[in-house]
């Protein structure tokens, strides 16, 4: 459902992302993680269509995102640690707005189920100005789900949200990839992937360091300790790499 | 000592690494123009009279009389006393000194007693005020006189002035501290300037000669009158002290600046230690202040000018947005939204009800053509001044969402679909004025015209320009937003984006370019325009060949509009906002 190949990201000489290819499956959760800088956020905003990639090709549920963009983009949905909202128009406003620009018909009851879920539906004539900065991730979440999305990106999803949104917030993606969706996960809170992501990509100075399962990558970088903790498969897989160059 | 000299340290060094960060902005060229734009127009606008005198002046020099120099002070004094007062009268809140986020986050819980950070506050502000005494003496003398002496002169004052807002706004906390409240300080402040008015003017009456009519007419007459007003009887104590701090400035030489700068240096004086040893807690109501502060430039920068206007209310949305439907009417809707009550459906009605109604029954009596051909010809103007300045002042497009680019490239939209969606609400509400300005203005030249073209041609005047504006304002906004696509580096809100003499040197540019292309972009309309007119003006007349001349003008320039809403859609598409902003 995500395929990307080849993909590479340059700024000038900087080198962000090099030759990244991998396969997110409907049903899978990958893990996107590296240290600062890895590169995470820009294969994000290269996956979602936000800033074109130098060279290679992302596929979104077969579509390519360069020839085929706005049907491509229909089936994704991107939600970021920084939520983006218009300041100007209301959190009803903000579900309207949504469901016209991505054409969805019965968007009332969605949006009212997920107004619910989220704890929002008393601040529906709320302007993003009299909202926590919990709710306003809230509401970016609302309107990111509203068009029920086959593929979902997501950079450090739980920032800001409290712990019931927080339990909430993993149940949601859980269920959603239980529903057939494919997601991918940003995220330094390693607790958080190894508790719901089925796959892991580790990215260090924008190249891949490791891909797959969760127990292939810590088969790899475990060194025969079966029960080495993600923390310790990241440090393995980051730190150990410096060490040796 | 060593407090103060950390406080001056930050201080200069914020100063000197903001200096040396735009020097080396200079080294990317569209900076380096806009330095060299902007350093020309400051030179050949101001510092060409500083460095050759009054002999470079286009302005003729202006020498004033002893007598006009005390009518300026006497004026001068009565601004200020009239200033002082409003602070001592209008603000309601506690004190509130002017920190930034980070200053609150390290000043407030350092070791720093709260005089030191009122020093810092004060050294800070001095910062601004020699850039405004700068600029100040650099326009005040194009018109003669000693720079040195403006400079210092205009320092005193705004000092004063600085210090006495700082000071008034500790008073009024302590008063609301000791429960007296606003409305009782007010009460006592008005009945005291009350108290001041009618003893003047009692005064006045009793000793001066009564004002005629001929002395109301007369300039002469009238500044004599003033003149002995304010220098004689209780305005002239109230004023004195005003008079003290504006009388260097106003010096007409060497010798008196010097006898007047002691009296104006003790007022400073005492205003300084009026400030410093007060002791109110600030502390709480500045921490506030700055986190809105902060939100509002950052709103601001990003476009959102309203920001800085207050807090944003939720607005009604000028119509039920459906679920389905062509999707760049949500981005019209949002914009229309968030232009707010401009496009409320009910001013409009009202608007054009009372325009309507005045043009159409009041322009029915002779006796008031005269003021119906006025106020016709301001409609005129205002709409001729909505052309200019309208594109500028609604910015809810491209320009108002740039800091939203992730977000919109994000939309399944076409990028044709977003530039049309993004510039309509513009277009329309600027052409709904400017119908209503033509409507109006036409109704009342209409009703006042008794020479001149006629009704007949007022109309066909009025319907050409009701055809060709939309177009032109699609035009006219297409260009600062194809602008704000192509170089986003140039009106982002980040770090100094908008400051120093390269931004300004970059707006010149902006301005300018903006003309030229709507220009060459007008040449294809004025040639559709001519050829249409030549060939049927013999035969319908000259004004009965506007409409047709205007609308294949109008076609033209919807053409040349349609094909910048593609261009801008494929700028937008291909814009690579963290190329041209760095990665994130």
């Amino acid at each position: 459902m995500i395929e990307v190949q080849g993909l590479t990201k340059l700024y000038g000489e900087f080198v962000a992302v090099q030759e990244l290819s991998f396969v997110v499956e409907p049903g899978e959760v990958m893990g996107l993680v590296g240290p600062n800088g890895a590169g995470k956020t820009t294969t994000l905003r290269c996956l979602c269509g936000i800033i074109p990639p130098t060279r290679g090709v992302v596929k979104i549920c077969g579509l390519d995102l360069a020839s085929e963009a706005i049907e491509a983009k229909r089936e994704l949905a991107f939600l970021t640690d920084e939520p983006r909202l218009f300041d100007y128009l209301t959190v009803q406003q903000h579900l309207a707005f949504t469901a016209r620009v991505y054409q969805v018909g019965n968007y009332r009851e969605t949006a009212e189920q997920l107004l619910d879920e989220l704890e929002l539906s008393d601040k529906r004539d709320a302007l993003p100005g009299e909202l926590s900065r919990g709710m306003k991730q809230k509401l970016a979440i609302a309107c990111g789900l509203l068009h029920s999305p086959r593929v979902l990106f997501f950079d450090e999803p739980l920032t800001g949200l409290d712990p019931i949104g927080i339990r909430r917030m993993k149940d949601s993606i859980l269920r959603r990839a239980r529903a057939g969706a494919a997601i991918i996960i940003s995220s330094h809170l390693l607790h958080l992937v190894e508790e719901i992501c089925s796959h892991l990509l580790i990215l260090k100075n924008g190249r891949k360091v490791a891909d797959g399962s969760l127990e292939e990558i810590k088969q790899q970088f475990s060194h025969q300790a079966p029960d080495a903790s993600l923390e310790e498969v990241f440090f393995r897989a980051t730190v150990d790499e410096t060490r040796d160059s | 000592m060593s407090l103060l000299s950390a406080l001056f340290f930050l201080q200069y060094n914020s100063f000197r690494n903001r200096m040396v960060y735009r020097l080396k902005r200079l080294k990317q060229p569209k900076y380096l123009v806009g330095g060299i734009v902007g350093a020309l127009y400051f030179y050949f606008y101001f510092f060409r009279y500083l460095v050759q005198g009054n002999s470079g002046s286009r302005l003729p020099s202006v020498t004033a009389s002893a007598e006009d120099l005390l009518l300026f002070e006497m004026l001068g004094g009565l601004a200020l006393f009239i200033g002082f007062l409003l602070v001592w009268i209008f603000p309601r809140s506690r004190t509130v000194l002017a920190f930034s986020e980070a200053e609150v986050a390290f000043l407030f819980p350092a070791p720093i007693s709260r005089r030191g950070l009122i020093h810092y506050k004060l050294l800070r502000s001095q910062v601004g005020i020699l850039f405004t005494v700068a600029l100040l003496t650099l326009v005040t003398n194009r018109f003669g006189g000693n720079p040195a002496i403006h400079a210092i002169g205009w320092w005193l004052i705004l000092s004063t002035v600085n210090l006495h807002l700082l000071g008034a706004s500790f008073a009024r906390t302590i008063l609301l501290d000791r429960g007296i409240s606003p409305t009782h300080r007010r009460l006592f402040v008005v009945v005291l300037l009350v108290l001041v008015v009618a003893g003047t003017l009692f005064w006045a009456r009793q000793s001066l000669p009564a004002l005629t009519e001929d002395t109301l007419t007369n300039a002469a007459s009238l500044k004599a009158y003033a003149r002995t007003l304010l220098e004689s009887g209780p305005a002239y104590y109230l004023l004195f002290p005003f008079r003290l701090v504006l009388a260097p400035y106003l010096a007409p030489n060497a010798a008196s600046f010097l006898v007047a700068l002691p009296a104006a240096f003790f007022l400073l004086v005492a205003h300084y230690v009026w400030v410093v040893r007060a002791n109110v807690a600030f502390e709480e109501a500045s921490a506030d202040a700055a986190r809105k502060t902060a939100e509002k430039i950052a709103a601001m920068r990003s476009g959102n000018w309203r920001a800085g206007q207050g807090k944003t209310k939720p607005r009604r949305a000028p119509f039920v947005l459906k679920p389905y439907g062509p999707a760049f009417v949500a981005l019209f809707w949002k914009n229309l939204i968030a232009a707010g009550q401009v496009v409320s459906p009910r001013l409009w009605i009202i608007l054009v009800a009372v325009g309507g109604g005045l043009a159409l029954g009041l322009g029915g009596l002779p006796e008031a053509r005269n003021a119906f051909l006025f106020m016709g010809a301001i409609s005129g103007m205002l709409m001729a001044w909505s052309v200019l300045v309208g594109p500028q002042v609604l910015r809810h497009d491209f320009r108002q969402d740039l800091p939203m680019t992730d977000y919109l490239k994000q939309l399944p939209l076409p990028g044709w679909q977003l530039a049309l969606g993004q510039l309509l609400a513009p277009v329309v509400i600027l052409t709904a004025v400017q119908w209503l300005l033509i409507v109006v203005s036409a109704l009342l030249l209409a009703k006042g015209t008794q020479i001149g073209p006629g009704p007949g041609a007022i109309l066909a005047i009025a319907v050409s320009a009701v055809l060709l504006l939309p177009f032109v304002n699609a035009i006219l906004l297409l260009i600062p937003n194809a602008a704000v696509l192509a170089f986003p580096a140039w009106f982002s809100g980040g770090k100094e984006a908008q400051q120093g003499v390269e931004a300004t040197g970059q707006r010149i540019i902006a301005v300018l370019a903006q003309l030229l292309v709507f220009s060459l972009a007008l040449i294809p309309a004025a040639v559709a325009f001519g050829i249409v007119y030549f060939l049927l003006h013999r035969f319908v007349g000259q004004f009965a060949a506007l409409p047709p001349a205007a609308v294949a003008a109008a076609l033209a320039l919807a053409a040349e509009a349609t094909l910048g809403i593609l261009i801008l859609g494929r700028f937008f598409e291909k814009l690579d906002i963290s190329a041209e902003l760095g990665p994130s």
